[in-house]
């Protein structure tokens, strides 16, 4: 890593659907141990450029993607790229929970089983240090076997949070993950961000303008596909540079 | 705008007319009756005909007016061809056995004919070995010394009792024996073989052969006192089978029943209904877990059961992995494309080909083809005689592969498409391989379809008879496919098939009319077992699915 550089960097990214065009001339650069919120209207791309850092928009039939990706330093289009190495680094959660369909420990685990961790001893050690950074320790430790499909919506969340943490990663991506949630449920993931943002850089699409002011300390405003501003939230919230941009968080329109 | 439009009808009508949709309704309301109807006559006519074979029917005793008298038990009623006197008549059918005496199981008799019919309590049914059943009244008996016995109850008894235990002795004498000659047995089949073989007149053949006739002789003198001593006893046992004997009057007729050729003697007409009740079940396990005898025509269908569940089983064993890596393949891996399409298509339309068609693959290719290459490659030296060369439970289960691999697919498929797309993308961004994705979470989760696509094949598979006569299935097998030889498998043997026994049953058996209810019986067990197949396999995916609740798979 280099040290102090940019956690997830953009440059020049365009990426088309086809012949649809979803990113353009996107130059971002995503800075190391904060959270940065990616606001815009529906449609505008940021699912999209979230993608982009661990390669998920490979699976999508008819994608193009130009320009350069960075991740840590790294390029992810390099021909040589350890794609399952570049995915534990930069874990990612997603705007449905998505638990599969086994236990909550078996849950937790898959990702450091897949990649070969071996040993009762060692998964039960990861599993709990997983569950207890994602606030979850405490309500499921005694059904660690029962099912995930059980846990209530919050809970699968942040059970999908764990699971991206036991993979021990530097980063993290979450595209609107309390956009389904009550507002208790989303106040508790709030909260669990703002506790996992010393040790992970954390990328995260927000619908939601009081979320990104409440937690994040980088904001950048997309529209139509394309970066129209990217500040530190304060600014962005109090004064931003743009006409659009203030007409967007003053709720005038989107 | 109301009033430009004066002539509008108003919205309340006065019904008179029927409401427009309901004759429709009744139509179709009427189309699914009649197919529940038709549904349950099937299965009554199974039943109730099946029933009969195991229902201890009362034996009755029918005098005539010119004084003939039968015994048998009454199968049924008919109306009798007009006679010159004009006027309805009946007439019923009487199951009298007795074959032995004149060759035929049943009598006509018209109702103006009869004088009495009774049911003394002293009738019996006696199954025997050979010639079907006997009924008659038992007026005398014979000891295994020769001598007569008071034909009482208590010594009757006794002597059944003997009876029964001589016949089990019999059955293990014989068991014991086969078992001691088995390696004296193998080394003449081996022989037999050999000298039917092409290469019985190379010097190699030669010179194999006499080493083989060299051993069995050897083997012969050795094994002589033991086979000896087994057939002494044997001999003793059947002596006093022989000899002791039950006499039976008929009414105008008589016969002897030596014990040797007893099976069960009943009295049907001293039962009440519980032990009637018993009976039938008794006689329905006996059925399901005893040999045929006589032609297929009584006793049991042992054979034909195990062989049908044997197939069906080797049949899963080979369509379950073709059937799900053939899906994952098109499912996971193919592009889509014009390619894939034409699979689709190919996979569908293989689906609507007669089963006739598959059984005559299954001989080209794999009895003829694939068989004849194994047997010139590994049984030479038994040719010209096949071993895999020929019909056998291999074939037969890979040809029913063959058939039902179509449902296993496109079920498999389905299943494959209903894992959420949310379950992959998860396991992917987690850093799983594409692989590991498809066997940790995508093939579990499709569990329940490639369930559903196996429930279908076993259904199908249980069933089709077509393609069995041309791969393997034999109306009589000479041995079990599985047995204490090793390799205890044997593939390449013949096999007995519940649904091509009921054809053999009711169309080419000696008594056609005689076996009808054992034909009924045989696809009463049929049925069952499909269904208790499908049931097994329901459980199964019941149980996966709640493993999965709360998701759409
Ligand atoms: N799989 C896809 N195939 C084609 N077009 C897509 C696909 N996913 C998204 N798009 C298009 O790309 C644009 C950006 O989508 P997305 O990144 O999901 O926006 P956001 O997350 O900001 O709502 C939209 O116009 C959308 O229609
Ligand atoms: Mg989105």
């Amino acid at each position: 890593m280099i040290p102090n550089g940019p956690a997830l960097a953009s440059h020049d990214l365009d990426l088309y659907y086809g012949e649809v065009q979803a990113l353009k001339k996107i130059t971002l650069e995503v800075p190391q141990g904060r959270i940065t919120a990616l606001i815009g209207p529906s449609g505008c791309g940021k699912s999209t450029f979230l993608r982009c850092f661990n390669r998920m928009n490979d699976m999508i039939e008819g994608v193009r993607v130009e320009g350069r990706v960075l991740v840590e330093g790294e390029d992810v289009h390099h021909p040589d790229l350890d794609l399952e190495r570049l995915r534990k680094r930069v874990g990612m959660v997603f705007q449905r929970s998505n638990p599969f369909p086994m236990s909550i420990r078996e849950n937790v685990s898959y990702g450091p089983r897949m990649a070969g961790v071996r040993g009762r001893d060692r998964l039960d050690e990861i599993v709990e240090r997983s569950l207890k950074q994602a606030d979850l320790w405490v309500e499921v430790k005694d059904r660690l076997d029962s099912s995930a499909l059980d846990l209530s919506g919050g809970q699968q969340q942040r059970l999908c949070i764990a699971r991206a943490l036991a993979n021990e990663p530097d980063i993290l991506l979450l595209d609107e993950p309390a956009s389904a949630l009550d507002p208790i449920s989303t106040a508790k993931i709030e909260e669990t961000l703002l506790q996992l943002k010393d040790q992970y850089s954390i990328l995260i699409v927000t619908h939601n303008l009081q979320q990104a002011a409440r937690v994040s300390d980088w904001t950048a405003f997309f529209m139509l596909g394309e970066l129209v501003e990217f500040s530190d939230t304060t600014t962005m919230f109090t004064n931003p540079s743009e006409k659009i941009t203030e007409e967007y968080i003053t709720g005038r329109f989107g | 705008m109301r009033g430009s439009e004066p002539s509008r009808p108003s919205l309340i009508t006065d019904r008179v007319a029927l409401p427009p949709g309901l004759p429709g309704v009744w139509t179709t309301a009427l189309a699914t009756v009649l197919v529940l109807v038709m549904l349950g006559m099937l299965l009554w006519i199974v039943v109730v005909n099946a029933f009969a074979w195991f229902w201890p029917a009362a034996v009755c005793r029918v005098v005539e007016t010119d004084g003939a008298e039968h015994v048998g038990i009454v199968v049924g009623h008919e109306e009798a061809p007009a006679r010159a006197g004009g006027g309805r008549e009946l007439r019923l059918q009487l199951k009298v056995g007795n074959r032995d005496l004149d060759g035929r199981d049943f009598l006509w008799l018209d109702e103006r004919d009869i004088a009495a019919i009774d049911r003394p309590q002293s009738l019996v049914r006696v199954v025997r070995a050979e010639y079907g059943d006997a009924f008659g009244e038992i007026v005398g008996a014979v000891g295994p010394d020769g001598s007569p016995i008071a034909a009482d109850d208590e010594a009757l008894g006794r002597l059944l009792a003997d009876g029964a235990r001589w016949r089990a002795e019999r059955r293990r004498l014989e068991d014991r024996l086969a078992e001691a000659r088995r390696p004296l047995t193998r080394l003449e089949e081996e022989l037999d073989l050999r000298e039917r073989s092409v290469r019985a007149d190379t010097e190699e053949g030669r010179a194999a052969i006499a080493a083989l006739e060299l051993a069995a002789g050897e083997l012969a003198s050795q094994l002589g006192p033991t086979l000896d001593g087994i057939e002494r006893e044997l001999a003793r046992v059947v002596e006093d089978l022989v000899t002791a004997r039950l006499a039976i009057s008929a009414g105008d007729r008589d016969l002897e029943v030596t014990m040797d050729q007893v099976v069960e003697v009943s009295w049907p007409n001293r039962m009440g209904l519980p032990a009637k009740i018993a009976t039938a079940l008794r006689q329905g396990v006996t059925f399901l877990l005893s040999e045929p005898r006589e032609a297929n025509t009584e006793g049991g269908i042992a054979p034909a059961l195990f062989g049908t569940v044997l197939l069906v089983l080797l049949m899963s064993v080979a369509v379950v992995p073709l059937g799900v890596v053939t899906a994952v393949y098109m499912t996971e891996y193919a592009r889509p494309g014009l390619l894939l399409r034409l699979a689709n298509q190919a996979v569908n339309n293989l689906a609507g080909v007669p089963s006739i068609v598959f059984g005559m693959f299954g001989l080209a290719f794999f009895i003829y083809g694939v068989g004849g290459a194994v047997d010139r490659t590994f049984f030479s030296d038994r040719l010209p005689t096949p071993t895999f060369g020929t019909g056998g439970l291999l074939w037969a289960a890979l040809t029913l592969a063959l058939l039902t691999v179509p449902v296993v697919v496109v079920a498999t498929r389905e299943g494959l498409l209903a894992v959420p797309r949310s379950w992959r993308d998860g396991s992917l961004a987690l850093g799983a391989t594409q692989w590991q994705t498809l066997r940790r979470i995508v093939l579990p989760a499709a569990m329940p379809g490639i369930l559903t696509g196996l429930i279908l094949a076993v259904s199908r598979a249980a069933g089709e008879v077509a393609p069995l006569m041309l791969t393997g299935a034999v109306k009589l097998a000479p041995s079990l496919p599985v047995d204490a030889t090793f390799p205890f498998l044997h593939l390449q043997r013949k096999f007995m098939h519940l649904g091509f026994h009921i054809y053999d049953v009711s169309m080419q058996s000696p008594n056609v009319e005689a076996a009808k209810p054992m034909a009924f019986a045989t696809t009463l067990a049929l049925l069952l077992l499909v269904v208790l197949m499908n049931l097994a396999a329901i459980v199964i995916r019941r149980r996966l699915r709640r493993a999965y609740r709360g998701q759409t798979v």
